[in-house]
């Protein structure tokens, strides 16, 4: 047993449940966890669905309309409605709601109808006429409702929140193992329940449930609805009820406390405020008026019938203390422990803020893609096998493979409606760019499909063809009839302008193209593609500003790395040294007139993840030549000339494959703009369906949250 | 937010009930002059409080002489407080019979209730304590919008049995139920109200008086309404009694806010007490927070503090309505010390300490009044608050020279709040030396 908290079925919480959905019990009996959703997901509800997860709380999805089918916290799935949630999620048990009071009704009588038995009513100011259409469902539903206006509901011992309530509650502890005992506490008010229980916890007192029934003036589930339902929880030894002026709630519980004493098992102890309140005046919360004329309401009239009823009332937090403290005569945790844990707490270090993206983990040295090493997936698999996993998190089965691939070979065969003026030396992130946004035919392909793999499976397609406009291949690419011809063989095509290549040589390039879909969040052009998702520009606007931030120093290294290596075996040759020698002559040369050495040097990895992984494929495919080999010893030579370590990165890696393939070196450019747009729409996708428009975006505070690290089956 | 009878009855008019004919409702005795009044004429004062027939605000008038020595009268009039504004000229009826008639909602459980009694004209928890067999009473469920027949038709027959001159009338009454009844879902009110209603010698039935309060929650909707009866829908009447200029300042700010001495504008501060002003958190806290103050005044301090105001700070305030609930208690002449708790739930304890920073910064530097703050900071955000308020004091000592924050629960709140009184009784020796000195 975990000390840390007590099993669910130990506690309140579901000691509650129970009593209303004896089926549903049983079945979080059996899962060991109580599942929770939060409707409306505005800046409250949104923030306070982060502090409950925080605390403990299973929050298992959420509820916004227009937002069905996106994501909270980038993990929690939202649904339309309350009973598609439930359809989806047949153990939710508790349901928060935080809409704005015009829009509160409908939502409340929905989650009620979806049949979830603890509904929190977090919304205040709800019109009276509308409480009342509440309270008829919930009676009809049997529905234990907190609220409205009520800060939520606390359970100590099992580490459960709903609601707002701050982090300061104590559960019994005995030899660190938590227990489900101590004193349950009903309130009125938000901040009394807080200062009560800090009170009673400075006393060693515990709470196994802190209940808020909400301030206004009608509200669900009332005193004498809870109290003798929680006094018969067996690890109730006490309950605290705070009341205030305003209403009858405490009255009408003394009143059956009179009439029915056999239902109240444990002491009540009452801490009532108001003592000084002035006559007429509405303090705050709508319920506390004392209404001129009334024989119910006031201070006294609940402190008469209260002691009547043999209910000890409180007016002062020592008070309280001593009450509880004579009346159990016992403590449920050393005092000490429970200061040593809020001591922490009044001294941590403020959070920094962060969010999360589920996508890639760049970590020195590796990169998962979605969890899977990304070396792995480049021997492995095919580029629209990962780009469907960048996208949707999963491999894609065979039946998706052949759709994706049809996809994406029509895609490429579909005519540009513009005539391009492309010069030989246009820039490739630039023309391509520019095509996506003249293209029409992505946003076409967007009406007929919402697939976002299908999507961005066609958007390569589309790359695929304005890259053949680039290498001159056109002809080529409109010759072929696509029910003979790969994908990957297409690819080959479109950039090479060869038909019918060896399988390893277009495996090669797809390889290459596969090494660079994808970095994280960070790398520039994932940082403009994000800003330009999050104000929600259409998908292929925000790939355009992606692909353009991808010049000479992101991503472009690889074409000026393919000519040093050229530069390289040709200086070997004219001199009839060899490549080591003529490596370390140019290399001086360059630093001499100041320039950096391309393809050399990454901000993170010192072993490139994918270096490996592509120079073994090259040697298989027959080109591993001399580029490849300068490649190997570049780094050592380097050192040579500066005594500095400065490893190849995954450019230098490429551009000495292609320059092996005797390729364009331009291409080496090309392949990594090519591959980048699988990982940028992946990355868009993420962002227009997990986080907020406009967001406020600090792309270093971003924290990975996708699966750990697996292996390719 | 109440109506004013005349209001009332113009709503109630409206949904099918007889009123009295209304000639004016006046603001100024010149007004007068303009009517041309039938004899006799119910003057009647428009205050917002009951207890008005028995204050002198009601009056049968049977010439111009006598309604004029009245309504002057009652111009110069308080009624519980309240100044009298303004004032019905109405047609008066006579009088065979008085029923009582209401639309409320039951305390206990919040439900629709319908009482009507054939007693009416008289006070009705009165009658309901002693003769509760006088009284109808029907709890309505299920909300429903329209009365059904049914139970108008239930409440008429309790009537007819009670008094038989009622046979003829019957539908009448149940009309009238049924009238009342959708007036009260329709204007979405908490209370309607018709004692009494009077059965004339012509078998007419007809509402002499008039109750109506709206439900605050949900009078954004109800703007057609509000605008018939000259109310801008989106300020609520201010009703009960007249503000002080503080309430009236947080008003206008929006949050709530009472003065629990009277008249804090000309208020003469005793010398031995201490008046403590209350950023307390939320409403239940701002309510308890009063308690606290007097009770450990009470045990620990001979009963001289003094706390000066109720207010609700909770529920998320903004920056700035932070800074301006510190403002307005630092304006208040009574202070002597602010106590104050941030339990930071849905409100953050990190925006509570920048706007009260902020305050006491802006009232340093503009030379303006400062009172020594005393409080506690517990919940959420407490890490960057604390980690805040360290910098300012390192940056600004000066105006923080006297913020004392107790950061986390390492004190629970009643111990805090001595600590601050009886620091703020040391301080206001001190001073006190100085002015003898």
């Amino acid at each position: 047993m975990s000390t840390e908290k007590i099993s669910v079925d130990q506690g309140l919480l579901y000691y509650l449940i129970k009593q209303v959905r004896p089926d549903l019990a049983e079945k979080i009996s059996k899962a060991e966890t109580i599942e929770t959703m939060i409707v409306g997901l505005g800046r409250q509800g949104t923030r306070h669905a982060q502090l409950m997860m925080e605390y403990g709380t299973n929050v298992t999805c959420g509820v916004a309309p227009g937002r069905g089918g996106t994501k909270v916290h980038e993990t929690i799935p939202i649904y339309e409605t309350a009973a598609e949630a439930v359809e989806n999620h047949p153990n939710i048990a508790v349901a928060s709601i935080w809409k704005h009071y015009s829009t509160a009704k409908d939502s409340t009588i929905e989650v009620i109808k979806a049949g979830i038995p603890i509904v929190v009513l977090i919304s205040e100011f709800i019109p009276l006429r509308d409480v009342r259409d509440i309270l008829v469902e919930a009676r009809k539903h049997k529905t234990i409702l907190f609220g409205g206006n009520t800060p939520g509901i606390i359970f100590p011992p099992e580490s459960i929140k709903v609601g707002m309530l701050p982090d300061i509650f104590q559960a019994q502890q005995v030899d660190d193992i938590v227990g489900p005992k101590g004193v349950t506490i009903l309130s009125r008010s938000g901040a009394i329940l807080y200062h009560l229980s800090d009170a009673l916890a400075s006393a060693g007192i515990s709470q196994n449930g802190v209940l808020g029934v909400g301030g206004d003036g009608a509200i669900g589930s009332r005193f004498i609805d809870l109290v003798s339902l929680v006094m018969n929880f067996e690890h109730t030894d006490l309950v605290v009820i705070a009341g205030e002026i305003g209403g009858m709630q405490e009255e009408i519980l003394a009143q059956d406390m009179i009439s029915h004493p056999e239902k109240y098992t444990k002491p009540l102890v009452a801490m009532i405020s108001g003592a000084n309140a002035p006559e007429g005046k509405t303090m705050g919360h709508a319920g506390a008026v004392i209404a001129p004329g009334q024989r119910y309401g006031t201070y006294n009239s609940k402190r008469e019938i209260l002691e009547k009823a043999e209910v000890t009332v409180v007016n002062h937090q020592k008070d309280l203390i001593d009450v509880v403290k004579s009346k159990l005569n016992k403590t449920y945790f050393e005092i000490e422990d429970y200061y040593k844990k809020m001591k922490e707490k009044w001294n941590a270090k403020p959070p920094e803020p962060t969010w999360g993206t589920l996508v890639t983990n760049v970590m020195p040295n590796n990169l998962l893609i979605r969890g899977y090493p990304l070396q792995e997936v480049i021997a492995n698999k095919g580029l629209l096998e990962t780009s469907h996993l960048l996208v949707t998190g999963e491999f894609p089965n065979l039946e998706k493979i052949e759709e994706l691939e049809k996809i994406a070979k029509e895609a490429a065969k579909e005519k540009f409606s513009e005539r391009l003026d492309i010069s030989p030396n246009s820039d490739v992130s630039k023309i391509i760019g520019t095509c996506l946004l003249l293209d029409s035919h992505i946003s076409e392909f967007m009406k007929k499909s919402t697939d976002e793999s299908a999507i961005i499976a066609f958007s390569l397609g589309r790359a695929l063809r304005y890259l053949a406009i680039i290498f001159d291949n056109l002809e080529v690419l409109n010759q072929i009839s696509i029910d003979n011809i790969s994908f990957a063989d297409m690819i080959y095509l479109g950039l090479v302008g060869e038909e019918k290549q060896e399988k390893q040589k277009t495996r090669l390039l797809e390889a290459i193209i596969t090494a660079c879909v994808d970095h994280g969040v960070t790398p520039p052009s994932a940082q403009a593609t994000l800003i330009l998702a999050s104000t929600r520009t259409s998908f292929e606007v925000a790939l355009s500003a992606g692909i353009q931030a991808i010049t000479d120093v992101h991503g472009g290294a690889g074409q000026k790395a393919a000519e040093f290596f050229l530069s390289v075996v040709e200086k070997a040759k004219e001199n009839n040294i060899d490549l080591e020698e003529a490596t370390f002559r140019i290399m001086k040369e360059i630093i001499k007139t100041g320039k950096r050495i391309e393809g050399l040097g990454h901000r993170i990895h010192t072993r490139d993840p994918r270096r490996d992984v592509l120079w073994n494929l090259s040697e298989k495919a027959g080109y591993a030549k001399e580029c490849v080999t300068v490649s190997k010893l570049v780094s050592d030579v380097f050192f040579r000339v500066r005594g500095m370590n400065l490893p190849i990165n995954v450019d230098g890696v490429i551009g000495a494959i292609i320059a092996d393939m005797d390729i364009n070196p331009k291409l080496a450019k090309a392949v990594f703009v090519f591959g980048r747009i699988a990982g940028l729409g992946a990355h868009y996708y993420e962002e227009v369906t997990t986080q907020s428009p406009m967001r406020r975006l600090a792309f270093d505070k971003a924290v990975y949250k996708g699966p750990s690290i697996r292996e390719i089956k | 937010m109440k109506l004013y009878e005349y209001e009332a009855k113009q709503i109630f008019e409206k949904h099918g009930l007889v009123i009295p004919k209304q000639v004016a409702a006046i603001e100024q005795i010149e007004e007068l002059d303009d009517l041309s009044l039938k004899f006799p004429v119910m003057v009647k004062a428009m205050v917002l409080i009951g207890g008005r027939g028995k204050a002198g605000g009601i009056k049968l008038c049977s010439n111009i002489e006598e309604t004029r020595e009245n309504v002057e009268k009652m111009f110069e009039m308080k009624i519980h407080g309240c100044p009298v504004k303004k004032i019905l000229l109405e047609k008066a009826v006579d009088v065979a019979n008085e029923i009582y008639m209401s639309v409320t909602t039951d305390p206990a459980t919040f439900d629709i209730v319908i009482v009507t009694s054939a007693s009416g004209g008289i006070d009705i928890e009165e009658v309901a304590r002693t003769h509760p067999e006088k009284i109808w009473k029907k709890i309505i469920k299920d909300n429903v919008k329209d009365l059904p027949d049914d139970i108008a038709e239930e409440a008429a027959i309790f009537l007819v049995e009670k008094n038989a001159d009622f046979l003829t009338i019957k539908d009448k009454l149940s009309n009238a139920i049924r009238s009342l009844y959708n007036a009260f879902q329709q204007v979405e009110a908490k209370i309607c109200e018709i004692n009494p209603l009077i059965v004339t010698k012509d078998n007419s039935v007809i509402a002499a008086d008039a109750k109506i309060v709206l439900d605050d929650n949900s009078l954004y909707r109800q703007a057609p309404l509000l605008k018939s009866i000259n109310i801008d829908p989106r300020s609520k009447r201010h009703d009960v009694s007249e503000q002080t200029v503080y309430e009236e300042q947080a008003y206008k700010i929006g949050f709530p806010y009472l003065d629990l001495i009277e008249h804090p504008e000309d208020f003469v501060k005793d010398k031995d007490k201490l008046y403590v002003g209350l950023v307390p958190g939320g409403a239940g806290y701002g309510i308890f927070s009063i308690d606290e103050v007097v009770n450990i005044g009470n045990r620990y301090f001979e009963g001289k503090v003094i706390p000066i105001n109720f207010m609700d700070s909770g529920g998320g305030p903004s920056l700035i309505k932070v800074a301006d609930m510190f403002h307005l208690l630092m304006d208040h002449p009574a202070t002597d010390i602010i106590i104050t708790s941030r339990f930071g739930g849905i409100s953050s304890c990190d925006i509570f300490i920048r706007g009260l920073i902020m305050s006491l910064r802006d009232r340093f530097m503009s030379k303006k009044r400062m009172i020594p703050v005393f409080g506690r900071m517990v919940g959420t955000d407490l890490a960057a608050a604390r980690a805040y308020l360290e910098k300012a004091k390192r940056e600004t000592p000066e105006p923080l020279k006297d913020l004392h924050i107790v950061i986390g629960n390492q004190k629970i709140m009643a111990d805090v709040i001595r600590d601050g009184i009886d620091y703020g009784f040391k301080v206001k020796k001190q001073l006190i030396e100085k002015e003898v000195n």
